[in-house]
């Protein structure tokens, strides 16, 4: 991006969320959600479909009508203002530039409804095409841009205005893949630069750990973990979370508790844990999720060192998706998916070794779901 | 494609085909060749200049009474479509989606009788008038007159307009909408600043559909307005059923040929001024 926007950080608003719920013609889309942003944070909105992420930003911005609970604004409520009252920006997937207009009408539009003179609009709408690197767009029609161009004139179109508040509803979805990759850092700088308060929707779980401070992961309506990108990914809450991040091996397990010390048994095979993570782990039947990168393959009969569980199993398939093998090892009952760096032929019997350490572990009576 | 089954296409084609050339095409070639010859078949202007010289008052009362009850099919077409796109009260929405379409399944004709019925002095529009103690019942005028025509016209056109710009605004991607709310458009910014523009060609085509068929009703002028001026479909109907002058009537009809010819013109400059740049 060749030039400053010279508006500095904005004194954005905070939003405070509170007891949100929302129905679609009966059905409880929202269950009642709590959650606040800061200025200048940037959060991303999380979760499979229909998990009510979008519902959520679409209440915050005035689309979908609030059935109860309050969404405050810098000390106001705004639940029962219509979307042009908020002074949110939005910026949304389908890019939903004005096709009939050029890109100069489009971000200037925001102006025009300010009451601003065209030479004042022309100079902002070009100091923002040059902050977008798109300088001397002006009189392009915009049906003549690319995708990454498009949603670049949408960002400039929401940004125009000096909102304290962007919301992004999935805006890099309709972008192949490199041009999504660079528009994530751009959205992120302009972000941080002008101070805003952001609020990203997006499935995309990569997209939202790197773009975002803050995740909300969303299950059912629901409110299912917040924290950093780190802790979410690190620390699931729930099994759903440690599913929805990507920890999608399961392994059936049984924990019995002795002093200062857990005994955990998974396909016939036992291994102990002491300390601190034996303390933190629950009794009885649970359910482990781990990631494809966490388990290795060895001998089938290799000792089992401290901590980790070495589970026979055999080769079902084998894939070379690039870098390492990635192998369905049918073990316990399940089919693990592994990634490896050697080569092993199908049928193979080998030890799947599993560090108890890297293993989500929760009990199985409440992983039932994701399970 | 073989040629047999050429033959077996066209073929199929045929009956059709047979129809429009003899029920349609050739009509059509015999009033245009008789609005400019003689009897003895010697070319001539003549039966234009009588036109001219007899109804150029009806012409322009034509042009302007269609022209008129386009632009108020086109301003009421919008109100309704565009509370059926940005409506947010879904009761005013619903019934208005119920009631709109109605005057499209009812014939010109009893459209018409209809509006004398509404419109005339003694009709029900002044009659409630005078309950509600609104007007005097000296007071009540007739409005079969000129306001009579394009009132049906309006009633009669408006829905059919309104069907093809609800559905053209239907179409169009709904986040281009709510980004001009969220920048801080009033919902009437939005119609006409946003939604409108993109719709632009479906409300022509609808319009420019309107104005041909306005042209060429007969039963509306005849039953609402009895008096002068009147419409040029009246004035053909009239030469021919009065005086058998089917010469004049056919120069009137090149004259309607002619006006709705500018209105297709008209439309398909700015449809190929629109493609242009793309």
């Amino acid at each position: 991006m060749p030039t400053e926007l010279q508006s500095g950080p904005r004194s954005g608003a905070a939003i405070a969320v509170r007891d949100l719920q929302v129905a679609y013609g009966g059905t409880r889309v929202l269950h009642g959600v709590s959650l606040d942003f800061a200025p200048g944070s940037f959060t991303a909105l999380l979760g499979s479909s229909g998990c009510g992420k979008t519902t959520l930003l679409r209440s915050l911005s005035g689309f979908v009508p609030v059935e109860s609970g309050s969404i405050v604004v810098g000390g106001k409520d705004v639940a029962g203002l219509p979307p042009e009252k908020r002074g949110m920006a939005m910026v949304f997937q389908s890019y939903a530039l004005w096709p009939h207009m050029t890109v100069l009408q489009n971000i200037g539009y925001g102006l025009k409804l300010r009451g601003k003179s065209k030479a004042e609009i022309a100079a902002k709408v070009a100091q923002m095409l040059s902050f977008l690197g798109l300088a001397g767009y002006e009189d392009r029609k915009v049906t003549a841009l690319s995708g990454g161009q498009r949603q670049r004139v949408a960002l400039g179109r929401a940004l125009a205005i000096d909102p304290g508040i962007l919301l992004l509803d999935e805006p890099l979805s309709n972008l192949d893949a490199k041009i999504r990759m660079t528009m994530r850092h751009e959205i992120r700088a302009i972000q941080q630069r002008l101070g805003l308060l952001a609020i990203h929707v997006t499935h995309d779980r990569e997209e939202a750990m790197t773009m975002a401070d803050r995740l909300v992961i969303m299950q059912a309506g629901r409110i299912a973990q917040i924290g950093t990108p780190e802790e979410v990914y690190d620390r699931p809450a729930s099994a759903f979370v440690a599913n929805f991040m990507g920890a999608e091996n399961v392994l059936p397990l049984n924990i019995e508790r002795g002093e200062g010390r857990a005994s955990v048994t998974a396909g016939g095979t036992q291994a102990t844990l002491a300390g601190e993570a034996a303390a933190a782990l629950p009794a009885g039947e649970a359910l482990a999720y781990f990631r494809d990168d966490v388990a290795r393959l060895g001998a089938p009969d290799a000792a089992a060192a401290g901590g980790d569980l070495v589970v026979p199993g055999t080769i079902a398939a084998r894939a070379y998706p690039g870098g390492t093998y990635r192998y369905k090892v049918a073990a316990a009952g399940r089919e693990i998916t592994v990634d490896d760096a050697d080569r092993h032929e199908l049928g193979t019997t080998i030890g799947l070794r599993i560090p108890l350490q890297r293993l989500h572990i929760f009990p199985a009576s409440e992983a039932g779901i994701a399970a | 494609m073989s040629l047999s089954q050429r033959h077996l296409a066209l073929l199929l084609i045929a009956p059709g085909l047979i129809l429009v050339a003899a029920l349609f095409l050739y009509p059509l070639g015999f009033s245009l060749v008789s609005a400019f010859t003689r009897p003895d078949g010697s070319l001539t202007l003549e039966w234009f200049a009588k036109a001219f010289e007899l109804y150029s008052t009806d012409i322009v009362f034509t042009i302007v009474i269609v022209l008129t009850s386009c632009a108020l099919t086109a301003i009421a077409a919008i109100a309704i479509a565009g509370t059926l796109t940005l409506g947010e009260n879904r009761y005013i929405v619903g019934t208005l989606k119920a009631l709109y379409r109605w005057p499209l399944f009812i014939p010109f004709i009893v459209a018409a009788q209809c509006m004398r019925t509404f419109l005339a002095k003694n009709g029900l529009m002044n009659n409630t008038f005078v309950s509600m103690g609104l007007i005097e019942p000296l007071q009540a005028v007739s409005f079969l007159d000129w306001r009579g025509i394009i009132a049906t016209f309006v009633w009669k056109q408006t829905p059919f307009v309104a069907l093809l710009l609800a559905g053209a605004l239907a179409s169009i991607d709904r986040a281009t909408l709510e980004a001009g709310r969220s920048l801080g458009a009033s919902r009437l910014r939005v119609m006409f600043e946003l939604a409108l523009p993109q719709v632009m060609p479906t409300l022509l085509v609808a319009l420019v559909l309107s104005f041909v068929t306005m042209l060429s009703v007969l039963s509306v002028p005849m039953m609402v307005s009895g008096s002068q001026p009147t419409m040029l479909t009246v004035d053909m109907a009239f030469r021919i059923n009065a005086y058998g002058d089917y010469a004049t009537a056919n120069a009137l009809g090149v004259i309607t040929y002619l006006i709705s010819a500018g209105a297709a013109i008209l439309y398909l400059k700015r449809g190929m001024s629109q493609e242009a740049p793309r």
